[in-house]
This record gives structure tokens, C-alpha cells and sequence, in this order.
């Protein structure tokens, strides 16, 4: 073989789905931490072979579907750091990666404009919001600022700006949180907003 | 509270990624306002998942296409993380801001100016290429919408506030499907009256009143 690294190519019948989502888990989690060759190896053989049938199926010819094999694949070894094994299996990360590279891909040939992309409709390989490190000093300075006039607001109409805004809850979460309807977060926030800009506006 | 939902046979196209695109939208929307769906499609997902990489596939051994296709993902660097470009989350009219799903945020740029349509009724135009006629509706409290019916489909999702049609109590998360089976008079009685996005496919049909008048000109607006 020409590899330097030995390839997992025979059927493994014996172990049960669940150990299989445990052992690729745990390659991803070394691909996402060490760039480890071996590792994904692992994961390519399993699944690869796997998604060219449902590619096939999907696309409709080889080159095309051999090229969602890829870009999927390419996708799991550049994005593996984003996979979060508390929201799935490996293998439903990879089926949604594929899914929405498909999605993209047969808009794209019937020339659709792009206005919508598979992203916006399933957010899976978004970041949520980035890193509290990488906020600029601008930013920063801006954040403080929010800080204490978001400190003057009622004190129901901050949680729950602060629960959307800076732990990134979606409204129908922070509406289970502190259980109240979900009509009662979207007037507060609104009522908020508003205060938040008259506020800033008074600044200027 | 949500009372109506898309339905089940729906949610498994839009976990597939087989429905069309303005229905995929609208799921969306839907998804971001509805933990129950959010989590039936959680769930359609891994199903599917399970099915197509299920243990018992036979695979024949990689060939070389394979291992070359193998060194060439392994050449590529780490994806850089991409920080989220800032983008409107709500939309404004007359001082209220309304904060929108996830999936409608991106089209709020092409969102054309507030028109009042009639009375207590304004609407929003957006440019949704070739999805569909989309729009979004405000109905202030007492607005109404003469009764109408539809030649072709209306898909509505209530953003915020609640509206009754003479069918049902709409509340913020609901979706619903009109086809031309359906007459309905939307109207609101909430404080902050009721905004909804439609994505309609044929101009509306007024069916009472006055309002005949209208239908030679209706795909003017609500289109």
C-alpha cells in the first residue's frame, strides 16, 4: 500500500450502532485536537463508501456524487472542532454536512439565485458567536457601555435581554427558562430594544 | 402558545432537505419558534442518519480513488472560524421593532418599504427571487383583512402578536397552509397588534363585500 497509514476496510458486523457512534466520536474528537491522519482514516473508510450510495442516489451521476462524497469529507476534517457529540452521533452530523452540501449544490445547478443556502436553513456548521477573546477593543468598549444601561432597564426586560443577547438563547428558550409565554419575551425584548436605543440616542 | 404546526410528513422533507424552498423557509422560521418540531426534526434527522450509515451497508474496500480522494481532504488546513457578518435581527415599523427568526434575518435587507394596505393593515414587501411572492403583514389592533380565499397557496407563520381569521386563534409560532378550500377574515385584537410572513404563490380572491372591487387589482399587492 502506498499510504503511510493502514486503512480499516473490512466489515466490522460485530459491534452494535451505539459503540460505533462512541468509537467515531472519539476519532473525531482526535481529528479536531491533534490533525491526526490515522483517526480520520477511520472515519473516511466508514463513512465515505456509505455516503457515495446515498450520493449516488441523490445526484444522479458519479462526478457529481463523488464530489458531495468529497466536500462532505473535506468538511468533517476542516470543521471537526465544531462537532458537539452532546447534540448527536457522528453519523447524524455528517448525514446534515451532506444534506445541505446537496441542497447547495442542486440550487446551484438549476442556477437559482443565491438567496437562500442550506446554512440559513439548517444551522449545523455555524459558529454561534465568536469567542469572548476575539471581541475587538471597540467592541469591548461599546459592550461596557451596553453593560450599564442595560443595568437601568426593569429588571424582568434585562434577564431577558441578556438571555438572547449574551448567552445567545433563542426566544422560545429563555421563554422555557423562566416559563412565561413566548409573546411575553418578544414584548419585552422589543420594549427593551426600544429603551436601549432611545438611551443611546439621549448619549450622542 | 403554538397550536398549529407543519405537518409530520413535511418536517421529514425538510429534514431530508427534499421540500421546496419556500416551504423550507417557513419550516425554518417555524423550527426557531417551536421546540416540539425543533426536536421531531432532531429526531427525523438521526433516523435518517442511522438508515443510510447503518452498520449492516455492505462497502466494498477502498480503491485507490479513494485514498487519493483521502490525501487530498487531508492536505487541506483547519476551516478558519468565521465570525457571523452583523446583520439586522429585527424589522421596524413606526418605532416598534420586532425580532425575527433566525432564517428571516438574512432577507431583512431585502425587505422594501412599510405601505398601508388597507386601514389599520400594512405590508412590507420581500424579495425572495425566484421562492415565491413573500411579504411581511402588520395588522394593528382592530386591523382586518377583508375575507378572502386563495387561488393559489398562503403559507403564514405568526412572528409576533396573535390574529384570529374566523377559523382560529393564531398565536405567535403559528403556521398554517391556505389553499382556495379556505375563506378566512384575518383580523387582530392584540395590544401590539400581529405581524406575520406569507409567501403566497397566486394573488388572494376577496370573496365579500366591497372588497370584490379589489380583485382586478389584487396581485398589485398581497402578491
Amino acid at each position: 500500500m502506498l499510504v503511510g497509514i493502514s486503512l480499516e476496510t473490512k466489515q466490522i458486523n460485530s459491534i452494535k450502532p451505539i459503540e460505533c457512534a462512541e468509537e467515531m466520536s472519539g476519532y473525531l474528537r482526535i481529528v479536531a485536537s491533534d490533525r491526526c491522519k490515522l483517526s480520520f482514516s477511520k472515519i473516511f473508510s466508514y463513512f465515505a463508501p456509505r455516503l457515495r450510495s446515498y450520493a449516488l442516489k441523490q445526484m444522479g451521476n458519479e462526478a457529481l456524487a463523488m464530489e458531495l462524497v468529497q466536500d462532505t469529507m473535506s468538511n468533517v476534517w476542516q470543521k471537526s472542532h465544531l462537532f458537539n457529540s452532546e447534540k448527536g452521533s457522528p453519523s447524524t452530523w455528517i448525514f446534515t454536512i451532506a444534506r445541505n452540501l446537496r441542497f447547495d449544490m442542486l440550487r446551484k445547478q438549476r442556477n437559482r439565485k443565491e438567496d437562500v443556502c442550506s446554512d440559513d436553513l439548517w444551522p449545523i456548521l455555524c459558529e454561534q458567536t465568536p469567542d469572548a477573546n476575539e471581541v475587538s477593543l471597540d467592541h469591548q468598549v461599546t459592550m461596557d457601555e451596553i453593560g450599564v444601561l442595560l443595568d437601568t432597564l426593569p429588571e424582568k426586560q434585562k434577564l431577558v435581554i441578556e438571555a438572547i443577547y449574551i448567552d445567545g438563547k433563542s426566544q422560545q428558550e429563555v421563554a422555557d427558562e423562566f416559563d412565561i409565554p413566548l409573546g411575553t419575551v418578544k414584548s419585552r425584548t422589543r420594549l427593551a430594544l426600544q429603551r436601549l436605543k432611545e438611551m443611546l440616542k439621549d448619549d450622542d | 402558545m403554538i397550536s398549529f404546526h407543519p405537518k409530520y410528513t413535511d418536517l421529514q422533507a425538510f429534514s431530508a432537505g427534499n421540500c421546496n424552498t419556500a416551504m423550507a423557509l417557513m419550516i425554518s422560521a417555524h423550527l426557531d419558534m417551536c421546540q416540539q418540531c425543533h426536536h421531531d426534526c432532531i429526531d427525523i434527522q438521526s433516523e435518517l442518519a442511522a438508515d443510510l450509515f447503518s452498520l449492516s451497508t455492505p462497502t466494498a474496500p477502498l480503491d485507490s480513488q479513494y485514498l487519493a480522494m483521502m490525501s487530498n481532504i487531508t492536505d487541506l488546513p483547519v476551516a478558519k472560524s468565521i465570525v457571523n457578518e452583523a446583520i439586522n435581527t429585527s424589522i421596524e415599523l413606526d418605532g416598534k421593532y420586532f425580532e425575527l427568526p433566525r432564517v428571516l434575518r438574512r432577507h431583512v435587507k431585502n425587505t422594501g418599504n412599510w405601505s398601508r394596505l388597507l386601514g389599520k393593515v400594512w405590508q412590507a414587501p420581500v424579495e425572495l427571487g425566484d421562492i415565491g411572492k413573500a411579504n411581511f403583514i402588520y395588522m394593528e389592533k382592530g386591523g382586518r383583512v377583508p375575507e378572502h380565499t386563495h387561488r393559489g397557496s398562503e403559507m403564514t407563520l405568526v412572528v409576533d402578536g396573535q390574529y384570529n381569521d374566523g377559523i382560529a386563534e393564531y398565536d405567535c409560532g403559528d403556521f398554517t397552509i391556505m389553499n382556495n378550500q379556505h375563506k378566512h377574515l384575518p383580523h387582530s385584537e392584540a395590544d401590539d397588534g400581529c405581524l406575520v410572513f406569507t409567501i403566497v404563490d397566486q394573488p388572494l380572491h376577496f370573496t365579500a363585500g366591497i372588497a370584490r372591487l379589489l380583485n382586478p387589482f389584487s396581485h398589485l399587492f398581497f402578491k
